[in-house]
């Protein structure tokens, strides 16, 4: 009777010692035949997580580099959210955040006193959110300014009729039909950049809502993730919501023009974008370009950053300086060669400046004292 | 003659109807769970493919170019995670059960008695923070093992009640028999009560494997996922890993087409992961020596 209880479990173990080798062996043996030994020794897993919104353009990064790498280097990049991916960070859980709202002075600050050095914030993509709707009969293009979304989002425009939306679409026939208020219920970037831009183009809404990740929203009814906004929009006709523009066009959802601080009506699209960004950068790179003064840029739009410290060795999830290396090595790698990816994912382009300013970070970048971006950098011909 | 109140043919009828009562009242209990896996298994069904039990999931950009995509690491990620918690629940599960019922007077029960229900009834995502605390912060990464301990602390307390009332179920004079012949107490327990009990503990803990294969909330800050295997196998325990119910998860809220196929296809694997697993104890169980 002992003995078949022992069975009982060492059946269980067994078969979970089997599972365990047979997966590791699987790896293991696939990168036999083309791996030399020394290359084994230096494979390296990268990790990072963060916003949800450029996790399609970076695990595809993640793909190519995989293979630029000769499976060497592999990027493990989980969407846990912007603030999830800013809390991980802080906690020091993984090597690199991704972020559509960048730090705050506070937490700058706090990362400073901690670590002895600063956090980066470097621009990866960029990052768009257009207006979508879903009035009976009208498809895409319903032509918004700035006044009329505040209205709408302040409940002071509530029927689609309304005479200062038909103003703007003289030669759309809109129904009279009530409007929903569609906003995320959870912490977004994308929130950030919608409340970010009506905070700078509305006196009222500034001083009465502000912007962040979550605002107090005067109305309207609650989505979790671009996913839960698409589906209240999408199943409640006269429904307004927000969601980026790469998931809107996934889903064929109806999206409207914005007209600009330059009075130009922009159609959302990846160079109006990046056009967007075109204007001085700080330092840092930590600025908001709603409301862009470019003239052909698209006023709803923001940055994704990259959550890097100065000081690698401080980050707990970075153990050695091969990993240190290889993170800052994919770093330029993502805004050099790994831009080539965006277009085709549906993404706009990274700035020449952006670009710029993000050079001058990652020569700052070090490994208990020893300067690998810059390193890394002149290894690249890059200075 | 006094006519009986009711005919044999009456009580028949009285029979069959309450035990047609019975049969409904299972059918209804059936019927949510054969519905579930139908509709799991049509909806995730066309995604199941050679590739879904060969090839990593990588970015969502193969899946929907039509690229070889799939979960084996998210398969062979959970097998590892949930036999980590399986092996660290099973020793301490199974000692509290045993403290709990042979040692009924000891003076720390009715206190181990109170934690382990408050563990039981605890939300299974504070079990993730807990096992987020105590071993992703420290070793500063997320890992294959915290997510075992994860749903170890789910496991823990479910195995402690089920040893519990298994053992309480094997009658006391087996006990005394025991003793009677000059067996330590504890040899006692080792060498009657328990391989008496055997089949009452494995269910058991095969219950609580179960329910612990289904969690992805303790999961989400442990385990944390992973899109590739890692690059050395120790990855698997002290690197992020992927697990079904999470990826399953993650899967469902993202904004892909396929990547929804994908889910209800890992739901069908899972599916069958836990009935397999039942499947099993069943075999092991059968066979009655006693």
């Amino acid at each position: 009777m002992k003995i078949n209880f022992i069975k009982t479990f060492s059946l269980i173990l067994v078969t979970g010692m089997i599972l365990l080798t047979a997966g590791c062996g699987e790896g293991r043996e696939k990168d036999d035949s083309d791996d030399t030994k020394k290359e084994r020794k230096s494979r390296v897993d990268l990790l990072g997580a963060g916003a949800s919104f450029p996790a399609p353009l970076i695990t595809a990064m993640a793909d190519e580099y995989r293979d630029v790498t000769r499976n060497r280097v592999v990027v493990n990049y989980q969407s846990i959210g912007s603030g999830g991916g800013i809390r991980q960070f802080v906690e020091q859980t993984i090597m690199f955040g991704m972020t559509e709202a960048f730090l705050s002075d506070e937490i700058m600050a706090d990362i400073e006193s901690q670590t002895g050095g600063r956090a980066f914030n470097m621009p990866i993509t960029l990052a768009d959110v257009v207006a979508t709707y879903n009035v009976p009969g009208v498809d895409k293009g319903i032509v918004f300014d700035a006044d009329v979304l505040v209205d709408i989002y302040m409940e002071r425009i509530t029927n689609w009729n309304d005479p200062k939306i038909e103003k703007l679409n003289p030669d759309k026939d809109l129904p009279s039909l009530p409007i929903t208020v569609v906003h995320r219920s959870d912490g977004s970037g994308t929130t950030n950049i919608w409340t970010s831009y009506f905070s700078r183009v509305s006196d009222e809404w500034k001083a009465k809502i502000g912007y962040g990740t979550s605002v107090n929203w005067p109305t309207g009814v609650g989505g979790n993730g671009n996913e839960g906004v698409a589906g209240a929009v999408m199943n409640t006709p006269g429904a307004i919501g927000y969601n980026s523009l790469t998931y809107a066009l996934l889903n064929d959802m109806s999206f409207g023009y914005v007209k600009n601080s330059s009075g130009n009506i922009i159609e959302p699209s990846y160079a109006a974008t990046t056009e967007a960004a075109n204007i001085d950068l700080p330092e840092d790179t930590r600025v908001l370009f709603t409301n862009t003064p470019a003239e052909k840029g698209y006023p709803i739009a923001g940055f994704a950053w990259m959550l890097v410290y100065e000081n690698l060795e401080q980050n707990n999830a970075i153990n050695n300086r091969t990993e240190a290396k290889e993170l800052v090595e994919f770093l330029i790698w993502s805004i050099t060669d790994g831009q080539e990816l965006s277009e085709e994912l549906g993404f706009a382009r990274l700035p020449e400046a952006a670009v710029e300013r993000n050079y001058e970070m990652i020569k700052q970048v070090k490994w208990r004292g020893e300067e690998i971006g810059k390193e890394l950098l002149k290894k690249k011909n890059i200075s | 003659m006094i006519k009986p109140k009711k005919t044999l043919k009456q009580r028949n009828i009285k029979d069959r109807f309450m035990v047609s009562l019975l049969v409904l009242s299972t059918v209804v209990v059936l019927v949510p769970l054969l519905i579930i896996i139908a509709y799991v298994i049509i909806n995730g069904v066309s995604a199941l493919n050679w590739e879904f039990f060969t090839e990593e999931l990588g970015s969502p950009s193969r899946a929907m170019q039509g690229r070889p995509t799939g979960l084996i690491h998210t398969m062979i990620g959970t097998a590892v995670v949930d036999f980590l918690a399986l092996i660290i629940s099973i020793p301490v599960g199974l000692g509290a059960g045993i403290m709990l019922s042979e040692y009924p007077d000891h003076k720390l029960n009715p206190y181990l008695r109170i934690i382990n229900d408050t563990l039981n009834g605890m939300p299974a995502i504070l079990k993730g923070l807990l096992a987020f605390a105590l071993i992703v912060k420290p070793m500063g990464t997320f890992s294959g093992l915290s997510g075992g301990f994860a749903l170890a602390f789910v496991m823990i307390p479910i195995i402690a009640r089920s040893t519990e009332s298994a053992l309480m179920s094997i009658p006391w004079t087996i006990r005394e028999a025991g003793l009677a012949i000059g067996l330590p107490r504890w040899r006692v327990v080792m060498s009657t009560i328990v391989p008496a009990a055997k089949t009452g503990l494995v269910t058991g803990f095969l219950i609580a494997f179960a329910r612990a294969a289904g969690e992805a909330a303790p999961l989400m800050f442990t385990s944390f996922g992973n899109n590739y295997f890692p690059r050395h196998w120790t990855g698997m325990i002290f690197g992020p890993v992927d697990t079904l119910p999470q990826r399953l998860y993650s899967l469902a809220i993202s904004p892909y087409k396929e990547w929804h196929a994908m889910g209800w296809a890992a739901g069908i694997v899972l599916l069958f992961f836990v009935i397999a697993i039942f499947f099993t104890a069943r075999l092991l169980t059968r066979k009655k020596v006693y």
